[in-house]
């Protein structure tokens, strides 16, 4: 009986290859966009899950309570894990980490590896990451000790084994001997880094005295629990913990600390809060996945409609199989088989698009999401599984529709099928574009804010400026100089921080309307004389720092109109004078700058202090003209060989690396955009077979009206416009839904556009006519063709 | 063999009733041969949808085979219908995408026959209506006569007590008709077969052992031969 029904269901399938070709196209394009989708979300719900201890792994967090704000940062300061650890009975270990950009040389070979950490050496105790020479217990305990990952070492080594060797970290070419060889880091790790340096280097050589820095953040803490403690528990005994170790300090700076303690595994998904590691968006993860459902719905939904509006053609057999003896639940497991075989070619044809699309999807995602489809062999599982759930699903409906014929009926002359099932297919219809326009209307707002991020005036300019990065070369001055002369530069200025950068926040105390020296954390850029002119920064009063005034590089400071309005200035001009003291530094305030984005427009401009600093400026802001680029680069990379010869030349453009922060939203919204295809090509594949079978089921009424003089434009009018209402209703659904969410999304950009009534329109007319093109294809078919044909068949 | 009391079937149009057939009363016995004739629209083919079980009748009473087909349920009717009727029809209702062979074993299918006996019950029957050359064509490459004659055989492959046919050769011509004919009468007479008929055509009703003339929902006449 089952190879009756097979035979059955392909011969049909290949009878009727269009329809075939349509629906188990759609549904394939449905069941691969899925299975990306699927593995983007468990591939973002799979990060740090390696660890063996990850349930017993937290980060510790600090809120930094200022007079003026909260600061949730994901770093710490260095003495804090420790002393959790020395306290705490119930805490096991601790590993502390502080990403870094180091120079490493070996004989000639030198890079500036960007993707540094120093480590405490309980780090592969605590983590699972894997050592593959080297003892894991004592690689990171020494000062100067280096653990390179594989391809790293590949770099200075070859194949050669790096265990022994020396190498020369840092500008000052410190020796550090590599003391392991980490396998590299897995892609989803939130701890990501090409390279580790023992802790003690930095606190013990680099940088004495950390250990015992209450007030300097820069390390990511993590603490490995004991079994059976309650994080809870310990979080709710650091008050006391930092009262007793550090209390007055606290009090005296005004800056009061609470921990809290992150799940090691719900750090790279749900945690806001800025760390050294990766971070994701648990909203993008649940956005794809209502996207992914959607889609699949779709194309289901095609699966359906299309099944059902054959059934008129599937009729005759139903009557004949019944009168020769079968029973309807024969019949119905006949038709669920069918549409269980529909789908397996459909899963065939899907593992054939994931391979090829594969890696175009990790292109898209930006990291290598699966390697192939085939190295995880229970996602092929799934995907069989789904296929094979989604037949029969979607084959129930169908089936009982089918399988409820009744011979009589079916058998004696024209059956037409009538009404029923008519409403449930215009439903779901309705479903299908009311998705698809909200994908389309999402797409649009996506990249409208995206367009509007890029092209805001910023408050400073940002074209044709080349940086290069010295990371704190002493001779980074020297270079400036050389190459303000060259031909093909314009201009030059140095500092510590460039917009979209880094910077660090400086506890400062301001003098405020009230005449008292209030306590702040401002973010803090040290700058040359020529920054603000180089940026074209404009000032609101005061001046710009000036080489006319010597006392400007040890006394004077410049803020924004921001952090004057924190401290309660109502005109720039009241706060021209006023004192400062900031990092051991006095001095008054000789400038207020206008606001300036130096973040992402996610994040409003925050209060921002500038001071002179002629020394250790690492950035060196170039403007150059836009002739002879090339040369011009070349020529400064001529300068840079001779002054810096130890370090790799190092630049890139200002307006790329500003726009490097809108990565992860630019990526979010290539993804959008290709599901948003995905969908309205899904949904217009099933218009398609729809409004082809509807004009198949008409074609008597089309011929007798041609014989009756209607014109080709009439009867495509008539033929379209029963579609047509159906995804203008789409259209009436789907603004308010996607303005809702859409409006949502916009809210974590402090700065974004207005929802514009033409965004609905175009999205609405962009439907229509795509609908309407699916459509009139069959329509005009229909209409030009000879009634004559049409009637005789009858 | 099967037994119709006082039955009538009606459509319900605008609140009037519309009888199609008008409290009808009919005897068939094992082995006869029936002929039912009339104009179009007189019930014919309502009279043998029901008397197949294709279709209830709005009153009255059905027995077959000695039960009372009124009382069964669907399920035990479609049993009691799979066992002992075969149908045949104008259009000889053949399943396109399936082979001569396979549009023959499908009732075998739905009655449970083990794989090895469906073959070569469809073998016997390919050979008993010679058309074991075409056993592996499509319907759509068979003539009229030759789709008329896979029809039958599908229709007796399960060997049913009766046999009905709804105007079998009206999609036919002259000479293959009376080859349909002439393979009914034989049915018949030599297997026992009972045939109950539709016809148009004088002729063909007089291969019968009785006509019966619908008019209007009754039976007008009823002339055994």
């Amino acid at each position: 009986m089952i190879r009756n029904y097979f035979k059955i269901a392909l011969r049909n399938l290949w009878k009727h290859k269009a329809f075939s070709i349509i629906n188990i196209t759609g549904l394939s394009i449905g069941i691969t966009a899925c299975f990306f989708i699927f593995m983007y979300v468990s591939f973002e719900l799979s990060y740090d899950n390696f660890h063996t201890k990850a349930d017993r792994i937290y980060r510790l967090v600090t809120d930094i309570k200022t007079p003026t704000e909260t600061i949730n940062t994901g770093v710490t300061a260095w003495p804090f894990a420790p002393n959790i650890k020395n306290d705490f009975p119930e805490v096991e270990s601790f590993v502390r980490i502080s990403g870094s950009s180091l120079l490493v040389r070996h004989g000639d070979i030198k890079f500036q590896e960007e993707k540094s950490a120093f480590a405490d050496s309980t780090f592969f105790k605590v983590f699972d990451f894997k050592l593959l020479k080297g003892d894991p217990k004592t690689a990171l305990s020494a000062p100067a000790s280096v653990v390179f990952t594989e391809s790293t070492a590949k770099k200075y080594f070859g194949n050669a084994n790096p265990i022994g060797q020396t190498v020369l970290v840092t500008g000052d070419a410190v020796p550090a001997i590599v003391t392991g060889l980490m396998k590299d880091m897995p892609e989803n790790s939130q701890i990501k880094a090409d390279m580790l340096v023992s802790m003690s280097s930095l606190t013990q050589k680099f940088n004495k005295g950390l250990d015992n820095q209450w007030g300097n953040f820069g390390a990511t803490s993590y603490l490995l629990l004991k079994p059976g403690a309650n994080p809870k528990t310990l979080e709710a005994k650091f008050p006391g913990f930092i009262e007793n170790h550090n209390g007055k300090e606290r009090k005296a700076s005004q800056m009061f600390y609470t921990f809290f303690l992150e799940p090691m595994t719900s750090v790279y998904l749900h945690s806001k809060r800025d760390g050294s590691g990766a971070s994701g968006s648990i909203t993008n993860v649940y956005v794809f996945g209502i996207v992914a459902v959607f889609i699949l719905l779709i194309a289901c939904i095609n699966f359906v409609n299309l099944t059902t509006a054959r059934s008129v053609e599937r009729a005759k057999e139903v009557g004949i199989r019944k009168v020769v003896g079968a029973e309807k639940g024969q019949l119905a497991r006949q038709f669920i088989g069918e549409s269980v075989v529909l789908c397996l070619i459909a899963f065939i044809l899907t593992i054939l698009f994931s391979v090829l699309l594969l890696p175009l999807f990790n292109q898209l995602a930006g990291k290598i999401i699966s390697p192939g489809i085939f190295s995880n062999w229970y996602y092929v599982l799934i995907l069989l599984v789904t296929s094979v759930v989604i037949g029969l699903v979607a084959g129930i409906y169908p089936a009982l529709v089918l399988s409820s014929f009744k011979p009589v009926v079916v058998l004696k002359g024209r059956f037409s099928g009538g009404n029923k099932g008519n409403l449930l297919r215009k439903t779901l219809v309705i479903s299908q574009f009311t998705i698809s326009i909200a994908l389309i209307i999402g797409t649009i707002i996506v990249y409208t804010q995206m367009d509007f991020m890029q092209n805001r005036d910023l408050g400073f300019s940002k074209d044709q400026m080349l940086i290069l990065d010295t990371n704190g070369d002493p001779a980074a001055d020297a270079l400036k100089q050389a190459i303000a002369t060259l031909p093909g530069v314009k201009s030059t200025a140095n500092s510590s921080s460039i917009p979209g950068g880094g910077n660090p926040g400086a506890y400062s105390e301001i003098e405020n309307k009230k005449g008292d020296l209030q306590i702040a954390n401002l973010d803090l850029y040290f700058v040359d004389y020529d920054y603000v002119n180089q940026f074209k920064i404009k000032m609101v009063a005061g001046r710009a720092f000036s080489r006319e005034f010597g006392t400007d590089t040890a006394q004077a400071m410049l803020l924004n109109e921001a952090a004057i309005k924190m401290f309660g200035y109502s005109s720039p001009q009241q706060a021209i004078g006023r004192r400062f003291r900031q990092w051991g530094r006095e001095g008054k305030i000789v400038g207020v700058m206008k606001d300036f984005h130096f973040r992402s427009l996610q994040e409003n401009i925050k209060p921002l202090s500038m001071r002179i600093e002629l020394k250790q400026l690492g950035l060196i802001s170039v403007k150059v003209s836009s002739q002879n680029l090339t040369a011009t680069i070349a020529a400064i990379e001529n300068k840079w060989k001779v002054l810096i010869p130890n370090r790799p030349f190092s630049y890139y453009f200002l307006d790329e690396f500003f726009d490097r922060q809108y990565r992860t939203e630019q990526r979010f919204g290539k993804l959008f955009f290709n599901f948003a295809v995905l969908a309205i090509l899904i949904s217009c594949l099933g218009l398609l077979g729809l409004a082809s079978y509807s004009t198949l089921q008409r074609t008597r009424e089309i011929g007798i009206r041609k014989v009756l003089g209607a014109t080709v434009p009439g009867i495509v009018n008539m033929l379209s416009k029963d579609f047509l209402i159906l995804v203008v209703l789409s259209f009436v659904i789907a603004t308010p839904v996607s303005w809702f969410f859409m409006h949502k999304w916009l809210q974590d950009f402090a700065y974004r556009i207005d929802i514009s009534w033409w965004i609905f329109a175009l999205a609405g007319i962009l439907a229509i006519v795509i609908a309407l093109a699916t459509i009139s294809f069959q329509a005009i078919k229909a209409a030009m063709s000879n009634p004559v044909k049409s009637l005789r068949s009858e | 063999m099967l037994s119709l009391q006082h039955v009538s079937k009606y459509y319900q149009v605008g609140g009037l009733k519309n009888f199609v057939l008008n409290n009808l009363s009919l005897e068939v016995d094992e082995g006869e041969f029936i002929s039912i004739m009339g104009p179009s629209g007189s019930g014919k083919s309502s009279l043998l949808n029901i008397i197949g079980m294709l279709d209830e009748p709005s009153e009255g009473y059905h027995y077959f085979v000695s039960q009372a087909v009124h009382q069964l349920k669907e399920r035990q009717r479609s049993a009691l219908y799979k066992q002992y009727i075969g149908f045949v029809f104008q259009a000889y209702h053949l399943i396109d995408e399936l082979t001569v062979a396979e549009n023959i074993e499908t009732p075998l299918i739905y009655q449970d026959y083990k794989g090895a006996e469906r073959k070569a019950m469809v073998a016997d029957m390919l050979d008993r209506f010679s058309i074991v050359g075409k056993k592996d064509l499509f319907p759509a490459q068979l003539s009229g006569g030759q789709q008329q004659l896979v029809g039958i055989a599908r229709a007796l492959i399960a060997k049913p007590k009766l046999l009905l046919a709804d105007e079998p050769t009206g999609n036919l011509n002259s000479k293959q008709g009376e080859e349909i004919m002439e393979l009914f009468r034989k049915l018949n007479k030599e297997d026992g077969v009972t045939i109950i008929q539709v016809t148009h055509s004088e002729k063909n009703a007089e291969y019968g052992s009785r006509i019966i003339n619908l008019l209007d929902g009754r039976i007008e006449s009823s002339k055994q031969l």
